[in-house]
């Protein structure tokens, strides 16, 4: 089922020229349950194509939709509090929670009812592969790794259809990396998420289900991979 | 709710910041505070004093209009004119006195009546007639007459009684202001030999088939001169027969060419009604040659130290609240500069722009708080004695000035007659119809002041938290973390 589709989507920054364009007439739909690699140079516009599609930036030209709803006309605050689950490279926790309360302000913030969020947030974490222990440690007596995985389990709070992740693995060791990439593809043939990877990753491209070359030269996008 | 909770743990582990920005409110509450507590203070004794020291009007001669006349080249011509004008003045009676008393601007009033009188059965206590109660109109008072006879239209009229320069010693005196009641000083009862409820007689020195009995009451001692060299074998008010307006207005009506000279005096509302007031005298006929004459100056003069701390209070407070303000929305700016990661993670997990600026105020907010209930409580402890060395510093000068004024006449002014003797620095107690001045201010923390600082407080943390709202509105989550990456 398409969860997320992308219909002639460009992009440019405010101050660029006028056909100046980072990404343009990007045309495609992301379905539930797979797992998707978007790959391509630096400069590419990845991690642009990533701020839309997680209504953290607004197209300059074509449309998203998200469960056929237009992103540009619902409350992108609400739609990343609640639809969508993002996991950065530097995995950006807040350092003076820990991790246990790093999940609960996530939950807080999107208003999702649990009975008991601590016990829920500590769960997360153990599906992640993490512990009560490491829950109540302050975010940097953690490892990447560890960060990472917090972040993931933050992500999942509230449930969200579509998880992005911008080079979740570029700070971690293969271990780690293939460990991550586990998690990714659970979530989406085991728990029927939308999993969008933005990597460099040979590793991470070969083991997701679709893989999507952004092309620097044409600004557009291209299957390259799919299972 | 949750955001309240993460700002409270947000405060806890960021101690470091939030001291540094809790001790800066701290200064400037505890000096708010003791600024506040002065000003109240100031105020509330300056508006007791004024209601204490009511403003007092009478009508005194107009010296001014009457010399405008005098042409300096003609001095003998000058005088004449002067002597015409002044026997030209038309005296004020008691009607007078009831007509410019209704009026908007007068709380109450009273007067004093004099008449000069002899007596058939007690001898004066000088040979020669002394009267002690020399007024601007009493130069054409009756010169054979032994006695002054001195009528009071009301208890509230006895100031020399009310302000203790006479005090009774026997009997007491009457509460009945009708009757042909006396009291006499001392010095005359002990020469002819007399006491409470004895009766003399008083003789109309134009006609002595005029004569009035009056039985004494009280008698009286008069302490009114005891410091100033003298050498006078009696008091001045020895001769000074004191009764009521009524038995008095009785021997006047009886024979009108006697000198009845009366001294009218008027308790004002406020300060604003004096020159209204004089604006209606002259409306209501009072002669050009007379004028309202109140003690404003001295009310005011005695306020002054007060108004000297209160300004001074008020500019201190206004410095304090510019500078402070100036220092918490700088180091605001930078706490949030430092933050801006912060904001850039809690925009991405979506929270909404308003609710990240409502985490920041509330920060700042719990930081105030505790810092206003800290610094009141160490402003309200600290706020009495600085006031108090405020002001004794301010009484000090007020010393020295009065020292060089003494120096500049030549000898000790505050001794002169018409100089308040009970000015008295150590002692803060009214009395009433006396003024004093202020040496004390008992400095409090009360609801308004507490109100007044958290108004105060409410207004720097937003103010303060303008910082944090702008850089909010401002940045964008993504270039925030872009900046981190």
């Amino acid at each position: 089922m398409d969860i997320l589709k992308l219909e002639n989507v460009g992009y440019r920054y405010k101050d660029a020229n006028l056909n100046d364009y980072v990404l343009s007439d990007i045309n495609y739909s992301f379905s539930l349950g797979k797992c998707y690699a978007i790959k391509g140079k630096s400069g590419s516009g990845k991690s642009t194509l990533l701020s839309l599609i997680s209504g953290l930036e607004r197209p300059s030209k074509g449309k998203i939709y998200y469960n056929n709803k237009d992103l540009g006309k619902i409350d992108l605050d609400k739609f990343r509090n609640t639809n969508i689950g993002i996991i950065f490279q530097s995995f950006n926790l807040l350092p003076h929670l820990n991790a246990i309360e790093n999940i609960i302000l996530s939950m807080d913030i999107s208003g999702i009812k649990v009975k008991n969020k601590k016990e829920y947030a500590i769960k997360l974490l153990k599906d992640v592969g993490l512990t009560k222990d490491h829950g109540e440690r302050r975010i940097l007596r953690l490892s990447g790794g560890e960060q990472q995985r917090v972040a993931i389990a933050r992500s999942l709070s509230y449930n969200p259809d579509i998880i992005i992740a911008d080079e979740p693995t570029g700070n971690l060791d293969e271990e780690t990396e293939n460990e991550i990439i586990e998690i990714f593809k659970d979530l989406a043939h085991n728990q029927n998420k939308c999993v969008i990877i933005v990597t460099h990753s040979n590793n991470v491209a070969h083991k997701v289900d679709v893989v999507l070359e952004l092309e620097k030269e044409n600004k557009s996008i291209k299957k390259s991979k799919r299972i | 709710m949750y955001i309240f909770k993460n700002a409270l743990i947000s405060i806890w582990r960021n101690k470091g910041r939030n001291i540094l920005i809790g001790v800066i409110i701290l200064v400037i509450t505890i000096a708010s505070t003791v600024s506040l507590s002065i000003l109240n203070a100031s105020n509330k004794l300056i508006s007791s004093y004024e209601e204490k020291n009511e403003i007092i009007g009478s009508i005194t001669m107009n010296r001014e209009s009457l010399m405008q006349n005098f042409d300096p080249n003609d001095r003998e011509q000058g005088k004449e004119n002067l002597k015409e004008q002044f026997s030209n003045i038309e005296e004020i009676t008691v009607d007078n006195i009831k007509n410019y008393a209704d009026s908007n601007y007068v709380k109450s009033y009273y007067y004093i009546e004099s008449l000069g009188l002899n007596s058939s059965n007690i001898e004066k206590a000088t040979s020669e007639s002394i009267n002690d109660r020399k007024g601007p109109m009493m130069e054409n008072q009756e010169s054979q007459a032994a006695f002054t006879l001195t009528g009071y239209s009301s208890i509230e009229s006895m100031k020399e009684f009310i302000e203790g320069s006479y005090k009774i010693t026997e009997g007491e005196i009457s509460t009945d202001f009708t009757s042909n009641n006396c009291i006499i000083n001392k010095e005359l009862a002990t020469l002819n030999d007399l006491s409470v409820g004895d009766k003399i007689v008083l003789v109309n020195p134009n006609n002595t088939l005029l004569t009035y009995e009056f039985t004494i009451t009280g008698i009286f001692e008069d302490n009114s001169d005891v410091n100033a060299p003298s050498m006078d074998m009696f008091s001045n008010s020895v001769n000074n027969i004191i009764t009521n307006t009524t038995a008095l207005e009785k021997i006047y009506n009886d024979d009108t060419t006697l000198r009845n000279q009366i001294t009218p005096t008027f308790i004002l509302k406020n300060k604003a009604a004096i020159s209204k007031f004089e604006k209606e005298l002259q409306d209501k006929g009072l002669s050009e040659y007379l004028t309202l004459t109140t003690n404003l100056n001295q009310v005011e003069s005695s306020i002054e130290s007060i108004s000297n701390v209160k300004t001074f209070a008020i500019t201190f407070l206004v410095i304090t609240l510019i500078i402070g303000s100036i220092v918490l929305f700088v180091i605001n700016m930078i706490n949030i500069r430092e933050r801006k990661y912060e904001i850039g993670v809690l925009r991405t997990i979506g929270m909404k722009k308003s609710l990240v600026a409502t985490k920041f105020v509330i920060e700042l907010l719990i930081v105030s708080l505790a810092s206003l209930i800290l610094g009141t409580i160490s402003g309200s402890l600290i706020s009495v004695p600085t006031a108090n060395k405020l002001l004794e510093n301010e009484i000090n000068s007020s010393k020295q000035n009065i020292d060089e004024i003494n120096k500049n006449f030549g000898g000790n002014m505050m001794d002169k007659p018409d100089i308040p003797k009970d000015f008295n620095i150590e002692d803060n107690n009214f009395k009433k119809g006396t003024i004093q001045k202020i040496d004390k201010i008992n400095a409090v923390v009360d609801i308004k002041v507490i109100l007044e600082l958290l108004i105060i407080g409410i207004v720097l943390t937003l103010i303060s938290s303008l910082a944090a709202v702008i850089t909010i509105q401002r940045f964008s989550p993504l270039t925030i973390l872009k900046e981190r990456g």
